[in-house]
């Protein structure tokens, strides 16, 4: 792609995802969306074939189809409160929409099936934006009205999608379906704590996206897209290697790794609202992430798998850059003994 | 409604009554329409023609059997008429495999364990041991569309292979439309689960299609397709050639993955693109474009593999050229 015209399309979706986050107007946060979806779909079919046509179609269809909803949402709400500034929803319908909406744009269940499609028919370096800056927008509106939120529906939908993307990770061998159905999962712990403190879903937010980012980063770097191609890693770089084990332990969720912070912190703040049963179902649904992240770990780090080829070189058309993966590393492993400066976020 | 449309199908196996063809359900939808059409019913042969086509193969095989078509029950078994049986064994089948859908995602991918299926070098995906591996092919020629070619599969000697036999002709449908005509094939059946759910085969581990044949000396095809439930991804297929040498012994053929090249509707794109391995719904084997003539070839199985000294990614524009290049100059 020209890249006059690719720096052109990913500040349209930079900008799109900031008018949606500052705007206090609902028609000025549509069409932040708008903008946003609409800039998205050629960074998804940059490497094109008919693989990312489809993911990119569905995409489209899904997030479209949410845009109406929340529309319909807007001016329900608009009825009811004569007003378009985002500060309450008025009316439970109104808000039972949107939150379907929102959940559709997030990819909670039972709006997740397009996430493992589409991120799997896309290249690593667009699904990593898909999985993590697509996820701030929605987010975004989901704290500002989290006031009026049905909270029955928002749990089941957060308790889901963390069933969900345990189970369906399981029996996974491509890494992009494992990174969405992870995203899946996350997206539910996120949701879950929402009605309780907003605050975690932002950090946990902020803990998931640097995961996340790390993970691609090193998929990137040794072009992994299958299990195999990745237990092969050992052989070719062992410190990616080690790096992938940190890494995936700490997106389990397993301390002293940053990704214990946010599962703890919700784990706290659902039992002090004398919520006993949900975490602890929350917990037990976390296991199956962690099952299957262990598996990766097994085979990429734990074992030196039988490596057909011994060549120290992967073949490779473009030299990889690895931007930022030091400092995603440390932050996505080592930022656990910070959680007591967590109280300045009250 | 795949239910509907098995207990149909179940009815009319146990009434021996000829299957629903697509005309009769006309308002069912085109999904319902195409689910009829994906099995096509093999054609019983003419009693002038069958002969003097069982006397050039009874030159190959000796003894030759009376029934030809699959889908004919011999009239020694005498089926079951029971509507309620036929519902429940249906339901009961379908739950039965939908739980080993659940428990097998505790042992892993396709129900095995992980490293049995990160360290497997070659997996045979189709085999023909028996009248259930053929239930798991479609054959079809041009007879659908109006033509004149016949195609049949049966088991071969000893059932260790299968046998797709037939006659090609050349001889154009008379329907003021069509040019060209005269092709047969045997095509996969798409893997179901529980509740007729299309399933896909996840190839990403290996890069190699091996096929053990026999053929007749001619020229055949061999084509993938992918997930097809989109329609602008219907007609798409990635194809490659297989030259049989005509036996007597049997042929190992391993065509790569990358050297598949793609087409959309028949016709070969200029751009190719690399063939993904983690959907492939069916492999088909077509046979065309020659003169009133039969064809023969034996299978006996079909695999894939991971030999490591294949690490291509994609068949290059310039290999698609030249394989144009020598179809033009070789007379059909």
């Amino acid at each position: 792609m020209n890249p006059l015209i690719f720096t052109t399309i990913l500040m349209t979706v930079l900008l799109g995802t900031m008018i949606v986050m500052m705007s206090s107007h609902w028609l000025m946060i549509w069409i932040g969306f708008e903008m946003n979806l609409l800039a998205i779909i050629p960074i998804l079919m940059k490497k094109y074939n008919p693989r990312t046509m489809e993911a990119s179609t569905k995409y489209f269809l899904t997030q479209a189809t949410a845009s109406m909803l929340l529309m319909m949402a807007i001016i329900i709400n608009l009825m009811h409160s004569g007003q378009w500034t985002i500060t309450k929803i008025f009316n439970p319908t109104a808000s039972i929409i949107m939150t379907s909406a929102l959940a559709m744009k997030l990819g909670l269940t039972p709006f997740h099936f397009w996430v493992p499609e589409v991120t799997q028919g896309i290249s690593l370096t667009s699904g990593l934006i898909l999985l993590t800056w697509q996820k701030l927008a929605p987010m975004s509106i989901l704290y500002q009205i989290s006031p009026s939120i049905n909270l029955n529906i928002l749990l089941t939908m957060a308790v889901l999608s963390i069933l969900v993307g345990g189970w369906g990770g399981l029996n996974q061998t491509q890494l992009r379906k494992i990174m969405a159905y992870s995203s899946i999962a996350h997206m539910g712990w996120m949701t879950a704590v929402l009605v309780y403190n907003p605050t975690l879903t932002m950090l946990n937010m902020l803990i998931y996206i640097m995961m996340t980012l790390t993970m691609f980063m090193l998929f990137i770097h040794s072009s992994s897209t299958t299990t195999l191609s990745l237990s092969h890693t050992w052989n070719k770089t062992p410190l990616t290697t080690t790096l992938i084990l940190i890494t995936l332990l700490s997106m389990g969720g397993l301390p002293p790794l940053s990704g214990f912070m946010p599962k703890w912190m919700i784990i706290q703040e659902l039992t002090k609202n004398s919520s006993i049963i949900l975490p602890t179902l929350m917990a037990i649904m976390a296991l199956l992430n962690l099952y299957f992240y262990m598996r990766l770990t097994y085979s990429t780090s734990l074992t030196m798998f039988p490596s057909t080829n011994n060549m120290k070189m992967k073949w490779q058309f473009e030299t990889k850059r690895i931007t930022l993966l030091p400092p995603l590393i440390v932050m996505s492993s080592l930022l656990l003994p910070l959680t007591p400066m967590l109280s300045i976020l009250d | 409604m795949a239910l509907v449309h098995k207990l149909l199908n179940g009815t009319c196996i146990l009434r021996k009554c000829p299957k629903p063809s697509v005309a009769s359900y006309p308002f069912l939808g085109t999904r319902f329409a195409d689910y009829c059409s994906s099995s096509l019913q093999k054609p019983a042969p003419v009693p002038g023609k069958a002969s003097s086509q069982r006397k050039t193969e009874g030159d190959l095989q000796g003894h030759h059997q009376r029934d030809v078509a699959l889908d004919i029950t011999c009239p020694e078994e005498k089926p079951e008429v029971s509507f309620d049986k036929a519902i429940k064994d249906e339901l009961k089948n379908h739950f039965w495999r939908l739980k080993d859908d659940i428990v097998n995602r505790w042992i892993g991918p396709e129900g095995r364990p992980l490293h049995e299926v990160l360290l497997e070098q070659a997996r045979v995906v189709w085999k023909f041991r028996g009248k259930e591996d053929l239930d798991k092919w479609i054959v079809t020629s041009d007879k659908t569309i109006g033509g004149r070619s016949e195609a049949f599969l049966k088991m071969g000697k000893n059932n260790q292979s299968a046998l797709l036999y037939g006659t090609l002709s050349s001889d154009t449908p008379q329907d003021g439309e069509s040019s060209r005509s005269g092709y047969c094939a045997m095509i996969s059946r798409i893997p179901r689960g529980p509740f007729e759910r299309k399933r896909s085969y996840d190839w990403s581990q290996f890069n190699t299609l091996y096929l053990r044949v026999r053929g007749d000396g001619r020229p055949w095809m061999v084509n993938i397709r992918e997930d097809t439930d989109i329609i602008q991804r219907k007609n798409q297929m990635y194809s490659y050639f297989m030259f049989t040498r005509g036996g007597p012994y049997w042929q190992d053929v391993k065509i790569p993955f990358s050297k598949f090249f793609f087409s959309n509707q028949g016709r070969i794109r200029d751009a190719q693109y690399q063939l993904l391995l983690d959907k492939f719904w069916r492999l088909g084997s077509p046979r065309s474009r020659c003169l009133h003539i039969w064809c023969l070839v034996s299978v006996h199985f079909l695999a894939c593999s991971q030999p490591p000294s294949c690490c291509i990614l994609m068949a290059e524009r310039e290999q698609v050229l030249v394989f144009l290049l020598i179809k033009a100059l070789i007379p059909s």
